[in-house]
């Protein structure tokens, strides 16, 4: 089983909590009511987005299964509901896994061209845990969200799909063929890659050395308006979907970058009216 | 409210006392208990609950008359088995074991009164209600694909009507055709189907319409027995079998069923000959309207006693539920049937129920003398259900062409024994 050694899903991981697995939401509701400590104030990174400000908890939606049967992709969208105007936007959210050995999964960064501050990608999750998100807005807000997924595998399931990919580097992209001034339209992007985690040993023991796609930036005609940073818990074949609100034709570049260096581009049309 | 197995307990154990109160009784339990669904999980949590204590009323409500098993569907569609072989009555049900069967649609429930209303207006009350409702589809999950739609691209994930039409349109298929099957991303019924059928019309198209292709659009990554059927299709069909899975475009996101067209993810437009659309699924609609299902549209359950979380005293099977690790198999919801009729007469009785266990083998034929499983032990352990360690496991993969004609074997003596089991046909 080519993921028997990793530290990300494993048969043996998703068994030993599946008894935790239905007590989880309970507990958690319970940890909200008696007051204990927000999620963000015990994940590092998650304590300096936030810094001193008060977050907000209202406006940020998460879209996640309420239970997988494999962790190893599951889908995640995530929206704020904020203006995208240059007086007031979304800059950045932050995805967090908090149980993950590292809990820190993708940061995505907007700018008023984006239109809209959502994100649809595909995550790695471990075991029963929360997902929580920092969005912070360029007037100092900062929001914050969490929600809950139980990681279950199912008998009938294989999860060897982990690390499986082929033609590495490979990417797929779709763009509207046609926008409106203005109004915000989706791009859909994929590509093929292991996100080796460098975590995982091969059956004689050796480690096999992390090799992920670190970086994703959309321009148009050489403005960014999106980045997105991918760490180890974005799945295998890292797919990203996000929203562009461009004003007029133009093209847009989109650029991949791997840990090595290596890098992939796509360039396409944009046409607006 | 704090849902705990002791209050539901509780509940039930004071309605039989009431009951055993009363004059005339037989001994053991006593009282009315109503299931929902004569298919594999309801049909037999009847059975063994007369089994076990003929002194109750058990009232089995299913609309159909004959029930068509998805099970062995597959082989109907790659034309190896007549339609009617795959149909189970309730006769045995009703003679053998006096389970009164009513052919009407469980329309609502009450479960704060305990009272079912049917289709044709009467209402029932009820001392332990089963509720083991299957699926329906996710009719607005996939754009373009609605019940018209259906009509036109079968899903047959339902056996039935469905299925016939699906069977008709590979007949009338021309050789060199493409039949196109849109396989769910997890959980839907049945883990493995859509690759036994794929492989079953590659049987059929072999036989048949050798120019004909099998492609399956799929919005995951991976699929049961994964391995072993791959190795099993280029064994028996070469490259007529083609699998896309969703990182490489598989993913389905439109369906233009007069076209009998498909459009995916990233924007390719793939014409079908006979279409094939499996949507995503929920739970049966009639657990919706007893307000069992949470946003997933599944029903959660206490794992202990398959009692709905949101409705203690209702105990629901079979693939409605979120039973995993268990999967969404008939086999399962025959398991779990045994393991509810057992706590409902115990708790009847007042006693505490026993210790529940559970079997499941998915089985499936890759063609008819070459046969994969799945198998899987499961136990309550730390109050959630877990696959007991050692227990289970796929098919080897170095199983050579004898050790798979047994497993095929194995396949219909599976069919054979629980259909049996369950609605008493005689094989």
């Amino acid at each position: 089983m080519p993921n028997g050694e990793g530290p990300l899903p494993t048969r043996r991981s998703a068994l030993a909590l599946a008894g935790a697995a239905a007590l989880l939401p309970v507990l958690v509701r319970r940890a909200v009511a008696q007051g204990e400590a927000p999620w963000w104030q015990g994940v590092e990174t998650a304590r300096a987005l936030v810094g001193d400000a008060v977050p907000s908890t209202e406006g940020i939606t998460i879209d996640l299964p309420y239970l997988s049967e494999d962790g190893t992709s599951i889908a995640l969208g995530v929206a704020v509901d904020r203006p995208m105007t240059p007086e007031s936007y979304v800059e950045s959210l932050h995805v967090h896994a908090l149980k993950n050995p590292a809990p820190e999964v993708a940061d995505y960064f907007f700018s008023p061209l984006s239109g809209r501050a959502e994100i649809a990608t595909r995550i790695r999750i471990n075991e029963t845990m929360p997902v929580g998100v920092i969005a912070r807005v360029s007037t100092g807000e900062v929001i914050v969200a969490e929600r809950e997924i139980l990681i279950v595998t199912i008998g009938c399931l294989t999860n060897a799909a982990t690390y499986a990919t082929t033609d590495i580097m490979r990417t797929r992209v779709r763009v509207p063929d046609r926008f409106l001034p203005g109004v915000p339209a989706e791009i859909t992007t994929l590509i093929n890659h292991p996100m080796e985690t460098g975590l995982r040993t091969t059956l004689a023991g050796d480690v096999i050395p992390k090799n992920i796609v670190t970086r994703f930036l959309a321009s148009i005609n050489f403005a960014t308006v999106f980045e997105a940073r991918f760490r180890s818990s974005v799945a295998v074949n890292p797919y990203l979907r996000f929203f562009i609100a461009p004003p007029q034709s133009g093209e847009l570049v989109l650029r991949w970058e791997e840990d090595s260096g290596l890098a992939a581009i796509e360039r396409r049309p944009i046409v607006v009216g | 409210m704090s849902i705990t197995r002791r209050s539901a307990l509780g509940l039930i154990a004071a309605t039989g006392a009431a009951s055993l109160a009363m004059p005339n009784v037989a001994r053991g339990a006593t009282g009315r208990v109503v299931v929902i669904g004569g298919g594999f999980g309801g049909a037999t949590a009847a059975k063994y609950l007369k089994l076990r204590s003929p002194g109750l009323a058990v009232t089995l409500i299913e609309p159909a008359e004959m029930f068509y098993t998805c099970p062995f569907s597959n082989l109907y569609l790659g034309g190896l088995w007549d339609f009617a072989a795959i149909g189970q009555g309730y006769d045995l049900l009703r003679s053998d074991y006096g389970v009164e069967i009513v052919h009407d649609r469980a329309e609502t429930v009450d479960t704060a009164a305990r009272t079912l209303r049917l289709g044709g207006g009467a209402e029932l009350g009820y001392d332990a209600l089963v509720m083991s409702p299957g699926i329906d589809m996710r009719w607005d999950a996939l754009a373009g694909y609605g019940e018209a739609a259906a009509e036109k691209a079968p899903h047959a994930w339902k056996a039935g009507p469905q299925t016939q039409l699906l069977r008709a349109q590979l007949e009338a298929m021309p050789d060199g055709g493409t039949f196109v099957m849109v396989a769910p991303d997890n959980p839907f019924r049945c883990p493995p189907g859509p690759y036994e059928r794929a492989s079953l019309v590659a049987n059929y198209f072999k036989a048949h319409k050798p120019a004909s292709k099998v492609l399956i659009l799929d919005a995951k990554d991976a699929f049961s027995k994964q391995a072993r059927f791959t190795d099993g299709w280029s064994t028996l069909y070469g490259d007529m079998i083609e699998w896309v899975s969703r990182s490489n475009d598989g993913k389905v996101v439109r369906v233009d069923a007069d076209a009998l067209e498909v459009e995916t993810e990233f924007g390719q437009r793939i014409r079908a000959d006979v279409l094939n659309v499996i949507p995503p699924q929920r739970a049966g609609l009639i657990a919706d309207r007893a307000g069992l299902t949470n946003e997933s549209g599944w029903v959660p359950v206490n794992p202990a006693t398959f009692e709905a979380v949101a409705a203690p005293g209702v105990f629901v099977i079979g693939d409605a539920t979120i039973a995993a690790p268990m999967p969404k198999s008939g086999f399962a919801a025959n398991a779990q049937g045994k393991v509810v009729a057992a706590n409902i007469v115990a708790m009847l009785e007042g006693r505490e129920p026993p210790a529940p266990a559970w079997l499941n083998t998915c089985y499936s034929l890759v063609g008819p003398e070459y046969g994969i499983s799945v198998v899987g032990v499961y136990r309550l352990i730390d109050g959630a259900i877990a696959e007991v360690p050692g227990s289970g496991g796929v098919s080897p993969a170095s199983g050579g062409p004898e050790f798979r004609a047994r497993e095929a074997a194995n396949t219909f003596g599976w069919y054979h024994a629980i259909t049996n089991d369950i609605w008493g046909t005689v094989w």
